[in-house]
């Protein structure tokens, strides 16, 4: 093995026999900074706090290279909570557990799952588009939305392989095309626009769907999709509210702004306007929801009380959410969307 | 959940608590849902305890009072019966049926059972992060042989 010395003694005869190591010494001056620049130059590529090169092609051109646009603390420590929680829809879901169901069940389950598959798809497209736009140097950031992404391709691929397990197969498509969750998540141009509409609106009503999955679960497969599926969804949630709360305190001349994306994402979760919670009131998926926690087509009636009080869990921990980030004085300026204030009383 | 504890052990106590902080230590099923960084509190009734999770392992039990609910990430509120209820079925079926989870209890009881103690969601929302955890974690008690008060 080599050792220090042996190293230093074939450096000195390697520059006695000629060899240019100035190279070497150049690394030696330059170390990686610990700090995240506010603005980054960074267009090519480069890793976060690898050495710069001359001449290269700034075939970059990333669109975000601000930090405050982008940026949330602690992202590093849920980052190793994404990879440390992982699993396989191949190996941790119990699929024999899956027997044949009643034509409405498994019409409704199908659905949903149809519904989620749709969900899913966007929520994993529309984070890489934003990954690959942002400079190098947000690296946290860049990893965290790496890993929501392996998580949502995950659920894709859970949701679809339920809708082909038991003969439903998959049904027909929710009535928004690119509104899927939170409100034209798919035409946001801007990360913050992005992340309110998605992770909070969005994916925080979805995080509760998948939290009442175990109750509309008709074996263990089920039950453990949904669960799986909640704990993955929770850590989406996360990296929104750090991001509305780092913008809160760091980007205070965008408050505004940020209370535009969620008058937006309230009123579509208030009316059901778009399709993109399902626990909203007349859509197709509401429907399947209330058919599952009843138990059947006659007992749809049990199964929309039970949604009226999941309305209610969804807007108590939107408005919680809304306080955790800074945003909660729209709860009390009267901005706030109407209907949920009522939902959100009722709850308290 | 097999080979259980035969010594009795009160519940709700530090030394149940611990028990179980002791068979999740050593449980390779545990380890494998993943880490978990978090701090619990349960409140049984009156009685607090405050329990630590760092990474793969739960570190500390310890009894407190309400004022350490405002520390803790998030914190299970029951009445004494409704724990009680919870222990039993856990032991009964080898681990919680479906309407014992946690996640189920949390949506069926008026109000929920988790919350954090200061109305920040971030840190309730740990519960829903690491919830299959916690979870494990109480389905180990089907383990122990429990008396109560
Ligand atoms: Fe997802
Ligand atoms: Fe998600």
């Amino acid at each position: 093995m080599a050792t220090v010395e042996s190293r230093t003694a074939y450096w000195e005869q390697a520059k006695e026999q000629g060899f240019d190591l100035s190279w070497l010494e150049k690394l030696r001056e330059h170390v990686a900074g610990e700090g995240v620049e506010e603005q980054s130059a960074n267009d090519t590529g480069r890793v976060q706090g690898s050495i710069p090169r001359g001449d290269v092609a700034r075939f970059g051109a990333y669109t975000f290279r601000t930090k405050s646009e982008v940026w949330a603390h602690n992202l590093t420590k849920l980052y190793e909570e994404f990879i440390t929680r992982q699993w396989s829809s191949a190996t941790d879901i119990p699929w024999e557990t899956i027997q044949p169901l009643p034509d409405d069940i498994e019409a409704a389950q199908c659905q949903l799952a149809t519904f989620f598959t749709q969900v899913e798809f966007i929520a994993s497209d529309v984070p890489g588009r934003f990954i690959s736009t942002m400079s190098p140097d947000y690296q946290e950031v860049r990893l965290a939305l790496l890993a929501q992404v392996m998580d949502e391709s995950r659920h894709l691929d859970v949701f679809r392989k339920r809708a082909l397990a038991n003969g439903g197969g998959l049904m027909r498509m929710i009535d928004s095309v690119s509104d899927v969750v939170g409100g034209s998540t798919d035409n946001a141009r801007e990360f913050t626009e992005f992340s309110s509409r998605l992770h909070i609106t969005g994916e925080g009503n979805v995080l509760t769907l998948f939290r009442l999955g175990e109750m509309m679960a008709y074996n263990e497969a089920e039950k453990a999709i949904y669960r799986r599926c909640a704990q993955d969804e929770a850590r989406h949630v996360a990296i929104g509210v750090l991001h509305l709360r780092y913008m809160n305190e760091f980007a205070p001349e965008r408050r505004d702004e940020i209370h535009c994306y969620l008058d937006e994402g309230e009123s579509r979760q208030a009316t059901g306007a778009g399709g993109e919670n399902p626990a909203g009131q007349s859509q197709l998926t509401s429907g399947a929801l209330a058919m599952l926690l009843g138990g059947g087509k006659d007992k749809v009636d049990e199964g929309q009380k039970i949604l009226m009080a999941i309305r209610q869990r969804q807007t108590k921990e939107y408005f919680q959410r809304l306080k955790s980030a800074g945003f909660d004085d729209r709860i009390h300026n009267g901005r706030v969307n109407p209907a949920l204030l009522e939902q959100y009383k009722a709850a308290a | 959940m097999s080979e259980r504890r035969s010594t009795a052990l009160k519940f709700p106590s530090v030394e149940w608590f611990r028990a179980l902080q002791e068979l999740v230590n050593e449980d390779e099923e545990f380890r494998r849902l993943g880490s978990i960084d978090a701090v619990m509190g349960i409140k049984v009734g009156e009685r607090v305890f405050v329990i630590n999770f760092e990474a793969f392992e739960c570190t500390e039990v310890t009894e407190g009072t309400e004022y350490d609910l405002i520390d803790a990430d998030f914190y299970l509120e029951m009445t004494v019966e409704q724990w009680q209820d919870l222990v039993t079925n856990t032991r009964e079926n080898n681990g919680a049926d479906l309407s014992h989870t946690l996640n189920t209890l949390d949506l069926m009881i008026e109000g929920g059972i988790s919350d954090n103690a200061t109305g920040d969601q971030l840190r309730a929302d740990v519960f829903f992060r690491v919830n299959q955890s916690l979870q494990h974690f109480f389905d180990s008690s089907a383990r122990l042989e429990t008396v109560f008060e």
